[in-house]
């Protein structure tokens, strides 16, 4: 899967999911919803869809990142896309979908109230986001799929920005 | 990492822990020889009850002891898995070493030197050490 550059194209609302080479693709995202809003973003990113296994609690971690588990021998974080947007903690049931995402140089499992997965969008219908937009900070378009909008973040700019929201001064 | 395969498990409150069994010079009671020695609340968070004790040496040939509620065994593991990036990245202690799988669970390997030293000096201290260590 792609990599891409972190806090490329912040508000660039340029489909980066399209099929490199070709123009007049439509852009791939993938899709969560939290809450009332469905949020996307770039469908490359995204390596695999998976289960949560049992969870493991770390201590002294950002409620953003509630926890670990194994999927393959791998040690995967999960990134709680719901507290870091909206300040409002997913609940994670047993067996929970997560999408494996590869941002920049960190991997994490990201859990929304709701996986849905991969979706097109015809080019002509990304805008750019309007100004006072809940993420506004992280979304990169707005687009109309059937009769929700579609809020395109930049999820290698918002794993970034968690990151560094963390790290102490 | 994988050098530290001998392991302590522990629990705070309900959680349990492991460290490897070289850092732990001697496990002993709640009652401290010298109470001002004793570590009660650390990042792995404050004891319920504080029924046992763990006396590692920080690194500067003292004695410190971390407070625990029970001490569980020795378990032998294959391997200790690093922490993931991103976790170890936003973390706010940098005490907390990797993870080593006993009974199928991820288990969270401690470094109770650094622990102490972290809890003496603060976390968010430990923390920029730590990464401006590794650059």
């Amino acid at each position: 899967m792609a990599e891409h550059e972190q806090g490329s194209g912040a508000r660039d609302p340029a489909p980066h999911g399209s099929a490199p080479g070709d123009p007049t693709a439509d852009a791939w995202y993938f899709a969560v919803r939290l809450g009332e809003g469905r949020y996307a973003f770039d469908a490359p990113l995204v390596t695999e869809v998976v289960r949560l296994g049992p969870l493991t609690r770390l201590p002294a971690a950002p409620p953003f990142l509630p926890g670990v588990f194994t999927h393959r021998g791998e040690i995967l974080p999960v990134l709680d896309l719901g507290e870091l947007l909206l300040r409002r903690g997913t609940e994670l049931e047993p067996g929970a979908r997560a999408a494996v995402v590869q941002a920049g140089p960190w991997r994490v499992a990201v859990v929304a109230d709701e996986i849905e997965g991969l979706l097109s969008v015809p080019r002509r219908r990304l805008e750019q986001p309007p100004p006072g937009h809940g993420a506004s900070e992280f979304l990169r378009a707005v687009a109309v799929d059937g009769a929700e909008d579609l809020a395109i973040l930049d999820m290698v700019r918002l794993v970034a920005a968690a990151r560094a929201r963390s790290v102490p001064s | 990492m994988s050098a530290d395969r001998q392991l302590l498990l522990f629990q705070v409150g309900a959680r349990v822990f492991a460290a490897p069994a070289k850092d732990v010079r001697r496990v002993g009671g709640s009652l401290l020889e010298h109470p001002d020695d004793g570590v009660p609340d650390t990042a792995l968070g404050r004891p319920w009850e504080a029924r046992r004790g763990l006396v590692v040496d920080p690194g500067d040939g003292s004695e410190r002891t971390v407070l625990v509620d029970g001490v569980l065994g020795l378990r032998a593991v294959a391997a200790v898995q690093a922490l993931p990036a991103f976790a170890r990245e936003v973390m706010a202690t940098q005490a907390l070493c990797g993870f080593a799988l006993i009974d199928e669970v991820p288990t969270l390997v401690v470094d109770l030197p650094a622990l102490v030293r972290e809890r003496q000096r603060g976390p968010s201290a430990a923390g920029r050490e730590e990464r401006n260590d590794h650059g």
